[in-house]
């Protein structure tokens, strides 16, 4: 950790007093966090054994980012705009998203995984590394023309900060003054390229080059990512000037449960960045300032165990859509074209003889 | 109730995984995800976590066994409310040990691909093997549907579309339409030549016609023909072919009197009855009659098949004919109808031949060709006379059959024809 | 009756969406104090304000990108891509995602953005600014495709793209800009999707699209007069398509030539072609022949009249396809 880099939780929980000045949370805050963390860990977990047991096609693991998410997550007003990535199933948990229709993207069953993304201020979950920057900007654009008190926040990783799409977007933010927070987070790999392979230089400063402020984050530290998140999202919405966070955190799982990271990952790194899990620090705070007890603690991880139980319960063995849904929602309208109605026909036709067979 | 667990595609892109250690043992109770077995996928090795709650029945093999993706893991005893696994996941089909269901091979971002086609529904017809429905009138008398090859065909010959009733689709008019009308014109004075003097044209053999030129060479090849003729007096075949018609009420030609006839000669000459089996070095002589009938339709020449003729009677012979030529240009026709015939004959008198030397319908060794019945001098009581004559050829394989044999099945052949009593005593219905 | 260029024809259509509908959002490259390199957007900014009317940095991705992201607050974005060969940085994000926003949203999402594209040759310009990129877009489901041929039509179907929910991609054929045309700007005209038959006839189908519907009507003239009576269809949608249309025409003729200045590989011509050879296979004369631009890169401009299909050339398919 370098010297440029905010933080308030030390690794034993110990709290630098100077930097938590002006923190805004109650210790309901303080347990809510705790139990979108914990929430976020088992539902993580369940996901990766639910690949394992062939109910899953494939998991981008987030263990081991629980806090930049989470912190980041909590951290946002109600009528702020998320534009996750892939990996983003700790802001998902804590914005209220329901996991199962999130999974069911990681299932096959459709695309998306947010049904209603208006309507629920979270983008869909976007695959083309680096694409959504600009969908964050481009709604914060659209937030300003219509003067709404709101910002958009736009997650992506390391890798991702290669990808042209990221410069635009953060170019177009600060030209047009729009109200978006760039939330980096660099957990060391894309893949199996590390980041010191990724870029040269030091992601946060690039925001100088583009005219608003950057700040690099401890990102597990929970308590520090909110803070600055808060403030980014304040001064977004109050004063239209961007920022780009970035997120100091690490990758604790492979890049999918396809991924065979023994390839590239060192042991040692593993092992040393185990050491440091974000929940077990903030744990230890929150024991340490008496903001729980045992029976919150307990209570807490019961209430984990259930929502991992509920995804599983959503997932495990769920049917396919209707194949006539491939058909339904290339463009706006009941009716379709005629060389997509054939097509539709045909495709149902054939359905339909493997049905009877 | 019991659940089997099959090893699913771990995403990593291989077919099977080594069974490292088991972390359980048959018997153990254990929680949903609480770890299985370390298995070693050749790439990295794998932690499988229980996806159910229950007990341990079988572990499907041992440390070091390599088990193949889709195939059973674990099979547990499970409360009856386990979850039903509906997925269309292989794992989850072959789960409940559904041998057939597709297995698929894992990719680095998804299920991974499926092995193996799934098996096929429908069958192919090769092209021009349809046969034609009953020609209809085109709809649209303005615009005459018809392929570019017919178009093509039309143009050369100089025949105008718009006559030519189709037998296709909606009165499209095909090719064997065109042949058709066009075999039965004579030729125009004044037409031009089909092909420019000094030049060739070069047709296509395809489809059916393919089929044939193959099978005809084949038997050509492979068969030593030798034909044999017989001019006969068929006027009582004639009288009672008219007979019978009056008498069944079905339109008997003197084709089934003559099938019939040859049905009664081959129970007597057996080797006319068989095909050759090269490779035995054996003579297959077969125990039942079906007599397949040369029948040349716009498809080509189909052989619609009337089984054991020996036991049906001309009138019947007749109706058969007619009904399974019907269906063949229908395209109702079945392979029962249309195969498997043990002995062929050919109806040559219809486009006016007399004789003529038939290539066998290989596998069978026989084939008798009814040439045109025609009005002619004959010999009767010393007299000369107008009588109905036809000949009759028998081509034959003389690989097993001798002239001398052919020539005595010719001679019992004609002695039936020409002898009223000989006819009368055949099975009429 | 007043004669109004095609260019002009387009900033109509702007400013008419701009006008009634205030969730109309114009944006790219030069658009604004400038009005547009083609001044197809000239004096919109001044009318409507840089609020609606804005330019963008030089990034073609980052307009498509943010536009996606404005669609998301509301708003219904115009982007212009300053020259066809220009559009495709911006590939990713239209492909990626704008075509595929409703599907994956099972629905609840649409994207009601229009992609302003001039593009086509005979401009003698210099090298990427000649493009034909039809294809890419037209093979990407959840697209629409649409060109205007004249500049009547182009008002319409530029005010009827930026009404439609869905994406468009509108191909502007630059070389007609200037072409002039008398009448009335009518925005209901023929639909998206419609196909127009621009002359009838009965020996052969003429198909096309752009700026070739024009150099069709000519070589229909020319045939004329050797007393071919040549029909013209201009497609005017490529995605979705007018099927109906063309096989009813193609039947009647039974002759059909596509012409398209983009290379003939997977030209679109190609689409047209197989799908007269399924709906219209038995009232076909003649093979369906193509006419388009050579497959190589785009030549200089000093050699652009020996790859973009000349009246010749469609005679020459024409007469060909007569013979049979």
């Amino acid at each position: 950790m370098t010297h440029d880099t905010f933080r308030i939780l030390a690794e034993d929980g110990t709290v630098d007093e100077e930097a938590r000045e002006g923190l805004d949370l109650k210790d309901e805050d303080l347990r809510q966090l705790y139990r979108y963390l914990a929430i976020t860990r088992a539902i993580d977990l369940e996901c990766t054994a639910l690949q394992r047991q062939g109910e899953l096609a494939v998991y981008p693991p987030a263990i081991g980012q629980e806090a930049a998410q989470v912190g980041s997550g909590y951290a946002l007003g109600d009528e702020d705009f998320v534009f996750p990535s892939y990996r983003e199933v700790g802001v998902a948990v804590t914005r209220g998203i329901d996991i199962v229709d999130y999974m069911h993207f990681h299932r096959g069953t459709w695309h998306g995984g947010i049904p209603d993304p208006v309507g629920k201020r979270f983008s869909m979950i976007s695959v083309p590394v680096g694409s959504q920057p600009l969908h964050a900007t481009g709604w914060a654009m659209g937030a300003v023309l219509d003067g709404t008190q709101a910002c958009a926040i736009g997650y992506f990783g390391d890798g991702a900060s290669s990808q042209g799409d990221v410069h635009e977007a953060m170019n177009f933010a600060g030209v047009f003054r729009a109200p978006v927070i760039f939330f980096c987070q660099n957990n060391g790999w894309a893949i199996s390229v590390p980041v010191e392979k990724q870029t040269a230089g030091k992601i946060y400063r690039r925001a100088e080059g583009y005219g608003f402020p950057g700040v690099r984050v401890d990102g597990n530290d929970v308590l520090a990512v909110y803070k600055v998140t808060r403030e980014a999202a304040e001064r977004a919405r109050t004063d239209r000037v961007p920022t780009l966070i970035e997120a100091m955190t690490y990758r604790m799982g492979p890049h999918s449960t396809a991924d065979d990271r023994s390839r590239y990952q060192p042991e040692e790194q593993i092992a040393e960045w185990g050491g440091r899990d974000p929940i077990e620090r903030y744990r230890r705070f929150l024991v340490a300032q008496d903001v729980v007890d045992d029976a919150f603690l307990e209570e807490a991880q019961n209430e984990a165990k259930a929502r991992a139980a509920e995804v599983r319960k959503g997932i495990a063995g769920a049917p396919p859509r209707p194949v006539e849904d491939l058909f339904k929602w290339i463009y706006t309208g009941d009716e379709l074209p005629q060389h997509l109605a054939r097509q539709r026909d045909e495709a149902l036709a054939f359905a339909q003889e493997d049905d009877d067979a | 109730m019991e659940r089997t667990f099959n090893l699913p595609d771990l995403g990593e892109g291989l077919e099977d995984a080594e069974v490292v250690e088991w972390k359980v043992a048959e018997g153990d109770a254990v929680e949903l995800n609480q770890p299985l077995v370390d298995v070693n996928t050749a790439k990295a090795l794998v932690e499988i976590p229980s996806p159910y709650e229950g007990t341990i029945v079988k572990l499907h093999g041992a440390g070091g066994d390599v088990i193949e993706v889709g195939s059973p893991l674990v099979t547990f005893e499970v409360a009856d409310d386990a979850p039903v696994d509906e997925s269309i996941l292989a794992g989850a089909a072959a789960r409940d040990g559904d041998e057939s269901a597709p297995k698929r091979e894992a990719v680095l971002v998804g299920y991974g691909v499926e092995q193996g086609s799934k098996g096929r529904r429908r069958t192919l017809r090769p092209p021009g093997t349809r046969p034609a429905p009953v020609p209809q009138r085109p709809a649209d008398p303005g615009k005459v549907q018809a392929s570019p090859v017919v178009r093509r065909l039309a143009k050369e010959h100089g025949v105008d579309l718009a006559t030519i009733a189709g037998s296709g689709p909606g009165g499209r008019i095909r090719r064997g339409d065109l042949e058709q009308a066009l075999s039965g014109r004579e030729p125009a004075p004044t037409a031009a030549p089909a092909i420019s003097p000094g030049t060739e044209e070069r047709v296509p053999v395809r489809g059916i016609r393919r089929l044939i030129a193959q099978k005809m060479a084949k038997a050509w090849a492979e068969v030593p023909h030798v034909t044999t003729f017989r001019t006969i007096d068929a006027t009582w075949v004639d009288a009672l072919r008219r007979e019978l018609t009056e008498e069944s009420g079905v339109k008997v030609s003197p084709l089934p009197v003559v099938v019939r006839a040859l049905v009664e000669v081959v129970q007597r000459h057996p080797k006319l009855n068989a095909s050759f089996d090269t490779e035995a070095g054996e003579i297959v002589l077969k125990g039942s009659c079906h007599v397949g009938i040369a029948t040349d339709t716009d498809q080509g020449l189909l052989v619609p098949v009337i089984r054991d003729a020996d036991r049906k009677g001309i009138a019947t012979i007749a109706r058969e004919t007619a009904e399974i030529a019907t269906a063949a240009r229908e395209g109702r026709g079945t392979p029962e109808q249309l195969t498997g015939s043990t002995i062929t004959i050919t109806n040559v008198g219809t486009f006016g031949s007399e004789y003529g030397t038939p290539i066998i319908n290989v596998p069978e060794v026989a084939i008798l060709a009814l040439g045109a019945i025609r009005e002619r001098p004959w010999v009767v009581d010393g007299e000369l006379q107008p009588r109905r004559v036809a000949t009759l050829s028998l081509s034959f394989d003389h690989r097993i059959i001798d002239g001398a044999e052919a020539g005595r099945a010719m001679t019992d052949l004609a002695t039936i024809l020409e002898s009223p009593f000989h006819l009368g005593a055949l099975p009429r219905r | 009756m007043p004669e109004v260029t095609m260019g002009q024809a387009l900033t109509q259509a702007l400013r008419f969406s701009l006008e009634h509908d205030d969730r109309v959002l114009i944006l790219g490259e030069d658009i604004g104090k400038l009005g547009g390199v083609f001044r197809i957007t000239d004096g919109l900014q001044t009318e409507f304000g840089e609020r609606r009317v804005f330019d963008t940095p030089l990034a073609e991705a980052g307009i498509a990108g943010v536009s996606l992201g404005l669609t998301m607050a509301g708003w219904k974005p115009v982007m212009e891509m300053q020259f066809d060969a220009f559009s495709y940085p911006a590939l990713d994000q239209v492909i990626s995602h704008a075509a595929k926003w409703r599907y994956r949203s099972a629905g609840t999402l649409n994207v009601p953005i229009v992609i302003r594209i001039p593009e086509g040759g005979g401009i003698g310009a210099a090298e990427h600014h000649s493009e034909s990129p039809e294809t890419y877009y037209a093979h990407t489901s959840g697209l629409k495709v649409v060109v205007p041929s004249t500049p009547i039509d182009a008002f319409g179907l530029l005010v009827r793209s930026i009404q439609d929910p869905d994406p468009v991609v509108f191909l502007e054929p630059k070389s007609r800009y200037w072409s002039k045309e008398t009448g009335d700007l009518e925005p209901n005209g023929l639909p998206i999707g419609a196909a127009r038959i621009m002359r009838e006839g009965d020996h052969a189908s003429l198909i096309a699209w752009g700026a070739m519907v024009s150099r069709c009507l000519d070589v229909a003239e020319a045939a004329a007069e050797d007393g071919v009576s040549v029909e013209v269809i201009d497609l005017r949608t490529l995605v979705p398509p007018d099927l109906e249309t063309l096989a009813t025409s193609v039947r009647k003729t039974g002759r059909a030539v596509v012409v398209h200045e983009a290379p003939m590989i997977l030209g679109f011509g190609a689409e047209v072609v197989a799908r007269l050879m399924e709906d219209a296979f038995e009232y076909l004369e003649a093979p369906v022949l193509r006419v388009t631009g050579w497959d190589t890169p785009y030549p200089p401009a000093t050699l652009e009249e020996h790859y973009l299909p000349s009246v010749d050339r469609i005679l020459a398919a024409l007469g060909k396809v007569l013979e049979y």
